[in-house]
């Protein structure tokens, strides 16, 4: 026995209880920070207030009613005369007795009994100020089955007259429904904004995100390399293509928007006769014609990369040694300047660390500034490329996975919620704020879902393809797609399913949609209008789920 | 012509797969490359077509030196060399046809090509393809409804496609079973006698490669230890290719 002891591990109690002790701290310390506290939901206000809201909140007011009403007036003292006595009333069968029938302080309490009322009905009490026209409701009711009438009540804000005043009970003999109520009919128009809200920020994502995906594919990625001469004529010869581009589209843009007025306008008066869809073909254009110089931009830096990229293999594979070791430096020293003029200006533009403070105001005299330092940097990389041999091939396309994959990491973690805050200030209220704000997270969450999906691939029929002659695009297409196609169609639907649940709450921050409307509901405590709001919302999102797990199962 | 020169593949991890490989093939021939498994004979090929980049070392093919070009070129190097693989490597969930199509690539216009479309002629020859292998109602239907020999057939139709001068054929059997095997490996030998066709094929089984090669090249831990016609390798021979613990069975 006592072996056993000896050779089993000694028990460090005093580290267990050291743990324990901490957890114990922490918990107590997570109590007090996180302002734990049980008396304030069991005070009598605060139930009240819970009672109410519940109760709101069961009575979605979703249709208009017409109801038809029974009412019995009894009438009550304020102040209490001299001898207290109780009223009675009997009217066509009914009869109510009220004990008290008057109030000294707004705080008395009061019942009435009575008989004779129709079995189960619902009701209510209301109190007819002095020459008012009109009741206020200050109570409700139910009637026994057998037409017995119980109620107690706490004596509202009446002001004191000489002569009685008016209690009436109000039975509801009849409802009928004549329509939905104006809160059922925003609903509904508000899901339908939501669900669209959710379609295009959907759409355009996924748009976006496909070509992405393959650049943060690492498997695609891995075997793009090229000789650094290559690499750095692209980013020196890409600013300037890329620049021109957006200065021809612009060129070409600028007047036709400029002359708006006359050309745009007129485009629009001719398609409005269409309706919406004249609407969308006008946007559709108007979105062309707003992002032609970026698109043109993207083009021109895009056939840079690529036209520099293959003058630096064309001199790599036909130089000598010396001439090409010549050809890196140099590229690499004027390339790493102009990447070290883009970085800091842009550095410099959004005032990183109130850089903007020690900079000089012109944009020409910020760019002098920079050329010193980035020439500097770009002798000391230039000699730094002295240490691979002339035709050394950088791994590029691996550079180029990490910033995409990590941007999309970043991008994913951020709420959308939050992007769309950002969006509202730029764009304004509404379901397009949401729409971009909800474009940017799918772009960043299908981005990276699908690179995944692409990484996963079998790689033998993309060798095989590529064995038989074709290039990066033909095999992609042929060799990739076929295998990703289902699952990034399964992405797709899953996406839109959370689209739709983060369109239904991106309105509380201003992003339209239902989540505008339940806010604002919300903030006036019209509780049963914001029930119809939740009931709109759980019914859509019910609904979506089974369709998308449906269509996913499906292909699957 | 196929011509190798000092061929040595290491590597990023710092294995040396192929030492100082030298070795030519003359137009037509059937050459069997064996050794151990992990002797390089999968780096070799892949080395020939440029799948993997060799370290150093010279590829001569037709008076091109395939070790130096790229982009176009090298892709028109490609298209003339057809390979087949152990596992096939169909896109299963695309139909047969389209697998066969897709030994085009390298002929047809890239643009229309991405959008699915062939002239009519390739789409005859793709069935002529199919039909020469042995499978011509298998077109429409999806590549992984097939059996492993009619998926090797697939493999091989798409190889055609290239109308290729060489074919390289990574232990094109290896996973079929031996009734299978022989059968593919008579298609091999068909398209090596009628099409005038040279074969470069990795075998295991040296039954295999005295049956159809008429030539052997044996590797060992990336090292060229043998050179000569199938029946040479005698006993002192298969010891040296697959060293002293080996049994001969074949
Ligand atoms: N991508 C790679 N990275 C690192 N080492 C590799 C890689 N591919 C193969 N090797 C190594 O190179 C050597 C040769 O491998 P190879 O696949 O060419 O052999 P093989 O003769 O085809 O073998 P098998 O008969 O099993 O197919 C082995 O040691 C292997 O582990
Ligand atoms: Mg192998």
């Amino acid at each position: 026995m006592s072996d056993k002891k000896k050779n089993g591990r000694p028990r460090h109690w005093w580290k267990t209880a050291v743990i324990i002790f901490v957890i114990f701290l922490l918990y107590a310390y997570g109590l007090q920070v996180t302002k734990v506290n049980l008396e304030e939901p069991l005070e009598p206000k605060r139930q009240e207030n819970l009672v109410s809201l519940i109760r709101s909140l069961a009575r979605p007011h979703l249709f208009d009613y017409e109801t038809e009403t029974r009412s019995t007036a009894v009438s009550i003292h304020m102040p209490c005369p001299e001898d207290i006595k109780a009223s009675q009333v009997s009217i066509e069968g009914r009869s109510a007795l009220m004990v008290p029938n008057c109030a000294t302080t707004t705080q008395d309490r009061i019942s009435i009994t009575g008989d004779g009322f129709l079995p189960n009905a619902d009701g209510l009490i209301g109190w007819r100020p002095p020459g008012a026209d009109s009741t206020r409701r200050i109570g409700e009711f139910k009637v026994g089955p057998d037409g017995h009438l119980e109620i107690t009540f706490t004596m509202p804000d009446i002001r004191a007259t000489a002569e009685p005043q008016k209690l009436e009970l109000v039975e509801i003999v009849n409802r009928r429904i004549i329509g939905l109520s104006d809160t059922t009919m925003e609903a509904l128009d508000k899901i339908v904004e939501t669900v669209l809200m959710a379609l295009m920020a959907s759409t355009i994502g996924t748009l976006i995100s496909i070509p992405l995906s393959f650049i943060a594919a690492r498997n695609l990625m891995q075997n793009v390399k090229a000789p650094i001469s290559g690499i750095m004529s692209g980013v020196i010869l890409a600013p300037i293509i890329g620049g021109l581009g957006w200065w021809l589209a612009s060129g070409i843009v600028g007047p036709v928007l400029s002359e708006n007025s006359t050309a745009l306008a007129s485009l629009q008066a001719g398609l409005s006769p269409l309706g919406f869809v004249g609407n969308f073909i006008f946007v559709i254009i108007e979105l062309i014609i707003l992002t032609l110089p970026l698109v043109f931009g993207l083009i021109g830096a895009f056939t840079a990369l690529s036209v520099g990229g293959r003058f630096g293999q064309r001199m790599t594979m036909n130089l000598a040694d010396a001439p090409n070791r010549a050809l890196n430096i140099v590229t690499t020293v004027l390339g790493t300047a102009v990447l070290f003029i883009i970085l800091a200006y842009s550095l410099t533009w959004i005032n990183l660390l109130g850089i903007r403070e020690f900079m000089p105001e012109t944009t020409q005299a910020q760019l002098s500034m920079f050329t010193v330092p980035g020439l500097a940097l770009g002798i000391i990389a230039g000699l730094l490329t002295l240490r691979r041999p002339a035709r050394h091939h950088y791994p590029i396309g691996l550079l180029i996975y990490n910033i995409t994959r990590n941007t999309f990491n970043a991008l994913r973690s951020i709420e959308p919620l939050m992007m769309g805050f950002v969006f509202v200030v730029w764009v304004g209220l509404g379901p397009f704020a949401g729409i971009l704000a909800l474009t940017l997270h799918s772009v960043a969450d299908l981005g990276k879902l699908f690179s995944e999906e692409v990484e996963n691939i079998d790689e033998g029929p993309v060798e095989a393809v590529t064995a038989t002659g074709a290039n990066q695009v033909q095999s992609i297409v042929y060799a990739v797609v076929p295998q990703i196609t289902p699952h990034y169609i399964a992405y797709i639907f899953y996406r839109w399913d959370i689209n739709v649940r983060m369109s239904t709450i991106i309105g509380f921050v201003g992003g339209g949609g239902i989540g505008f409307v339940l806010n604002r509901t919300i903030n006036l405590t019209a509780y049963s209008q914001a029930s119809v709001m939740v009931i709109a919302i759980a019914v859509i999102v019910t609904v979506l789920d089974n369709i998308s797990s449906q269509i996913r199962s499906r292909i699957i | 012509m196929l011509k190798i020169k000092n061929l040595t593949k290491v590597y990023d991890d710092g294995t040396v797969a192929l030492k100082d490989v030298s070795f030519e093939v003359p137009d037509g021939e059937f050459v069997a490359v064996i050794g151990l498994s992990g002797s390089g004979k999968s780096t070799l090929l892949r080395c020939i077509n440029r799948l993997i980049e060799p370290t150093s070392g010279e590829i001569w093919w037709n008076d091109v030196q395939l070790s130096h070009i790229s982009g176009e070129e090298l892709r028109r190097a490609r298209r003339q060399i057809g390979m087949i693989f152990q596992h096939f490597n169909l896109v299963d969930r695309s139909t047969v046809l389209t697998n066969v199509l897709s030994g085009r690539l390298g002929y047809v216009n890239p643009l229309a090509s991405i959008l699915g479309r062939f002239p009519e002629e390739d789409m005859q020859r793709a069935r002529a393809s199919l039909a020469r292998v042995g499978i011509p109602d298998k077109a429409d239907n999806r590549a992984d409804e097939l059996s492993g020999g009619q998926r090797q057939r697939v493999g091989i139709a798409r190889a055609l496609m290239q109308e290729p001068e060489m074919i390289l054929a990574d232990e094109p059997v290896a996973s079929l079973d031996p009734a299978l095997a022989h059968s593919i490996m008579r298609h091999l030998q068909q398209i090596n006698q009628e099409d005038n066709i040279t074969v470069l094929c990795s075998l295991h089984f040296l039954d295999l490669v005295q049956q159809y090669s008429t030539r052997a090249i044996a590797l060992n831990e990336g090292k060229l230890v043998f050179d000569g016609a199938p029946h040479e390798i005698d006993d002192a021979k298969f010891i040296e290719i697959y060293g002293r613990e080996a049994e001969r069975i074949g």
